[in-house]
């Protein structure tokens, strides 16, 4: 993916996102793995803008729009990391409906309300609208 | 999951970053401890995670019968949670709710015990960072370093004269900053009984109590627990409103990880198995036995997955 896609091949996969549910479904995943992967979608912005610079401005900005909806793509199956080899990738998920309560039922055994008093707790009523959004 | 591949270059850089572990940065953790314990104080805060951030103001009321502690979030929503000496008191006023949990009569800091703190050293390197000035304080950063990367890296700071924590910053493996709370204001004394009642009067409002108990939850278990991590409690409660659920917490002396686990049969809304986040707070639901098990820790989602996945149920003999 790093940098072998042509122009025209960036405006199909445009075209193919408007299109398809399936794959705007795939790009929503994807960024929500790439949120949980910062550092990784970090490195890998790098490419992708240099990349984008010798187009014209309209397709460049078309162009980073591609790449920026399929640039995570080769950290979708993450690597197996040395010290927990034996893990599945994980499936990313919206929070539980009920995570504010499995919060709340955590929080008091979180040793750090020890040396920080109840400033933890501001997690389990955090508001699901700002969540939502995510 | 990159990141780990760099976690021993960031670990070594920032174990030499700072100074080594001495009984002095044990005692700035034992000072933070008392100050939670011992001051009465009111502040505004703000609680950092990704690009979102909420303000949210802090009382806590110290005399000889006990303390009251107040928070309330002050952007949207007022929501408020109140904590007495045994109650946790949690008031959502869009849905006009009040959930109760009783709260840990245990208020020791285990890992500050003689006998503990040496496991603390087993699994963080402990030092002193840099000096900064925090909301008008003076403060002394106390830096924890994970030795592996089961579990985050924690930057604190504390007042140099109280010893209260005006700052804590959770970092991950390649040393970026996950979450973190900050004061922007704070006083320390002149706080009455009154400035910690709830502005809620939540009268007619639905209570879920939470009704935890302790409890053993025969047959459940790990196949293997997690280095560092050990059970400190097992008990049954109520979530919302559903059936009883067990509660399992492990934890490594700062961090904790709870597994809970319901019962499948009779649920109408779907289980999506999985991971979630948001900031340090990992969340991984996966199914075992026509049980929901649901493992929820302030860890990275390799510690939190990897004790979801070790959770078995035998039948018992």
């Amino acid at each position: 993916m790093d940098g072998e896609l042509d122009e025209r091949d960036a405006g199909d996969t445009i075209d193919t996102l408007g299109r398809e549910r399936e794959a705007l479904e795939a790009w929503r995943t994807y960024h929500l793995i790439s949120d949980a992967m910062q550092m990784s979608h970090r490195l890998a912005a790098r490419p992708r803008l240099r990349f984008a610079l010798p187009l014209a401005a309209s397709v460049a900005a078309v162009a980073l729009v591609g790449w920026v909806a399929f640039a995570p793509q080769p950290v979708a199956p993450p690597a197996p990391a040395p010290v927990v080899a034996e893990a599945k990738p994980p499936v990313m998920v919206p929070l539980p409906a009920a995570a504010n309560d499995y919060l709340l039922a955590h929080q008091g055994f979180s040793p750090r309300v020890s040396f920080q008093g109840m400033a933890p707790y501001v997690r389990t009523v955090s508001d699901p609208g700002q969540e939502n959004r995510r | 999951m990159k990141v780990f591949a760099i976690l021993g270059v960031s670990l070594g850089l920032a174990a030499g970053a700072v100074q080594a572990q001495s009984p002095e940065t044990l005692g700035w953790l034992r000072k933070m401890h008392q100050a939670t314990q011992k001051l009465s104080y009111t502040g505004t805060f703000v609680y950092q995670q990704g690009a979102r951030s909420e303000t949210s103001r802090i009382t806590r009321y110290a005399d000889g019968a006990g303390d009251i502690e107040r928070l309330e979030v002050l952007d949207g929503v007022p929501r408020e949670i109140v904590r007495t000496r045994d109650t946790v008191r949690c008031y959502l006023p869009d849905s006009r709710v009040v959930k109760i949990d009783r709260r840990t009569p245990d208020r020791s800091f285990p890992a500050l015990l003689p006998e503990k703190s040496g496991a603390l050293a087993r699994h963080y390197d402990i030092g002193l960072g840099e000096t900064r000035r925090i909301a008008g304080f003076d403060c002394q950063a106390v830096v924890l370093t994970p030795k592996d990367n089961l579990r985050y890296g924690y930057r604190l700071y504390a007042d140099v004269a109280s010893g209260m924590l005006l700052k804590a910053v959770t970092f991950d493996a390649a040393g970026e900053s996950i979450e973190q709370f900050m004061f922007t204001q704070l006083a320390i004394g002149n706080v009455t009984r009154d400035m910690v009642r709830p502005r809620h009067a939540a009268r007619a409002w639905r209570v879920e109590d939470a009704a935890a108990s302790p409890a053993h939850l025969t047959g459940w278990g790990l196949s293997a627990e997690l280095p560092g991590f050990h059970k400190i409690v097992e008990l049954k409660r109520r979530m919302g409103e559903s059936k009883p659920v067990g509660q399992v917490v492990y934890s490594d002396g700062l961090a904790a990880v709870s597994v809970f686990i319901e019962p499948l049969q009779g649920r109408r809304d779907v289980v999506r198995t999985g991971l979630a986040s948001m900031g340090a707070i990992h969340i991984y639901t996966r199914e075992v036995a026509n049980h929901m098990v649901t493992v929820v820790g302030e860890t990275p989602a390799a510690s939190v997955q990897r004790i979801a996945d070790a959770v078995e149920y035998r039948q018992p003999q």
